[in-house]
């Protein structure tokens, strides 16, 4: 992690104004996002680099963009329509203000701006994107225990995490997914790990020894499933250990929706999710390309950051893998 | 024949232990939960270890050492667990369940083998 004190969130911008790219620019530096924004203008290249990215916190538009009056609103249909989860923040001419859309326009944005006035935008960015708080060590010690993890089930790679940042968008990445309860007094939620198949597949030949092994989706269940469970009993011991009361907890439930043919989870919650994503690079075999693996936490059914304590005194009492005999 | 069966509901974890086992000149079995380690340790009367998980379906490590105690009452084996937990409360019902030691993963056989192969002698 370039810097581990500071959450980020990706946020697709929208304007292809020329003389506002530095005022972009500065803005996203200045309230932590890191602006991603399509070559070229035009509706098609818009949703061509919504598709490719399923981890961002919300889109930017120009209600002019790619120079043509109205496209903006059309372009925000149909974001809107695919992506509604994602909250779109709508820069105008003339009003900061969504006055002269129908109300079924207006709903589609989180706010309407103007360069002259971007204190709605500041206010709005953390309403909906920032608005729930990690603790820095949490998400310090989560980067820890998953790295430790992922470098035990693959002892050929490095492993890098990318700086922590969150999403809005509710979008599956890749064709498979583990899912765990999160459970504790001061939280209760899920963790979720994504990967794409074949590439980790590939990742489990190689470190097998046998490339030319056919390596069935039941193998990389089973690494991905042990993954999920050190990583969760690593949170466990570290940060539930010591508070955790299960037996007297009345426990609630929402429903998780996941929609295949539209790659779309839902967990019941707004609220942003903390994402992390690694970076597995083989060592000595610089022309495989690196796998990545993005981690997701959900803490959809409690969240009191308040009452979160780090307990890593309680897990560094021994080491692990050695033998504690009684 | 076997001196240590590895119980794991992760076969990643079943044979990373289990080839590090062999390749310490041990000899090994396995079982993919508690159920079947326990059926497993009935029939084999050779085993001196068993290294199980905790979390496991159809029946959890825990049970199986308890029910190790209850039901093979003239056994000598000896117990290790080696799983993700490292609660106190459960580590006091594996004491009562007569568990020998407990591992906290990853598994990490460079630090262990010298008492494993001293509970297998």
């Amino acid at each position: 992690m370039s810097d581990k004190n500071t959450l980020i969130s990706k946020i697709l911008v929208l304007d292809d104004g020329a003389a506002h790219c530095e005022n972009d620019k500065a803005f996203c530096e200045e309230h932590n996002l890191l602006g991603i924004k399509p070559q070229q203008g035009g509706m098609e290249a818009a949703m061509a680099i919504l598709k490719s990215n399923v981890d961002l916190g919300g889109i930017m538009l120009y209600e002019n963009y790619g120079n043509s009056v109205g496209m903006g609103l059309k372009l925000a249909r149909k974001i809107h329509d695919s992506r509604p989860e994602l909250p779109i923040f709508l820069r105008r001419d003339s009003v900061a203000s969504v006055a002269g859309l129908d109300q079924r326009d207006a709903a589609m944005f989180r706010c309407a701006y103007t360069l002259n006035d971007l204190q709605v935008l500041r206010v709005t960015l953390n309403d909906s994107i920032f608005n729930r708080i990690y603790p820095n060590d949490l998400v310090r010690g989560i980067a820890e225990i998953t790295s430790a993890s992922l470098q035990a089930l693959f002892s050929n790679c490095d492993i890098d995490v990318e700086t922590p940042y969150l999403v809005k968008d509710s979008i599956i990445y890749g064709e498979v997914f583990t899912l765990i309860a999160i459970e504790s007094n001061w939280c209760r939620g899920y963790m979720m790990l994504q990967a794409a198949e074949a590439a980790v597949l590939s990742l489990i030949g190689r470190k097998a020894g046998n490339e030319d092994k056919v390596m069935t989706f039941r193998e990389l269940n089973n690494v991905l499933g042990e993954v999920t469970n050190m990583v969760w009993g690593s949170f466990k011991n570290r940060y539930a250990g010591q508070h955790e009361n299960g037996a007297s907890l009345v426990q609630s439930q929402v429903p998780i929706i996941i929609n295949h043919q539209r790659r779309y989870i839902s967990f019941g919650s707004e609220d942003s999710q903390l994402c992390l994503k690694y970076t597995l690079r083989e060592r000595g075999n610089d022309s495989v390309e690196p796998v990545s693996i993005y981690q997701r936490f959900i803490f959809n059914l409690n969240w009191s950051p308040d009452e979160f304590k780090d307990n890593a005194s309680v897990e560094s009492l021994f080491d692990a893998g050695e033998l504690e005999l009684f | 024949m076997a001196q240590i069966l590895v119980v794991d509901d992760s076969s990643t974890v079943r044979d990373e232990v289990c080839n590090f086992l062999k390749t310490n000149g041990l000899t090994v079995t396995s079982a993919i939960d508690g159920k079947d380690g326990l059926n497993k340790l009935k029939a084999d009367s050779s085993i001196k270890l068993v290294i199980s998980d905790v979390n496991m379906p159809n029946m959890d490590g825990l049970t199986m050492a308890e029910k190790i105690r209850s039901e093979l009452k003239n056994t000598a084996v000896n117990i290790i667990m080696l799983t993700t937990e490292n609660s106190p409360s459960m580590k006091e019902r594996g004491k009562a369940a007569g568990i020998k030691g407990w591992i906290v993963k990853p598994f990490n056989g460079a630090a262990v083998v010298s008492s494993v192969k001293k509970l297998v002698a």
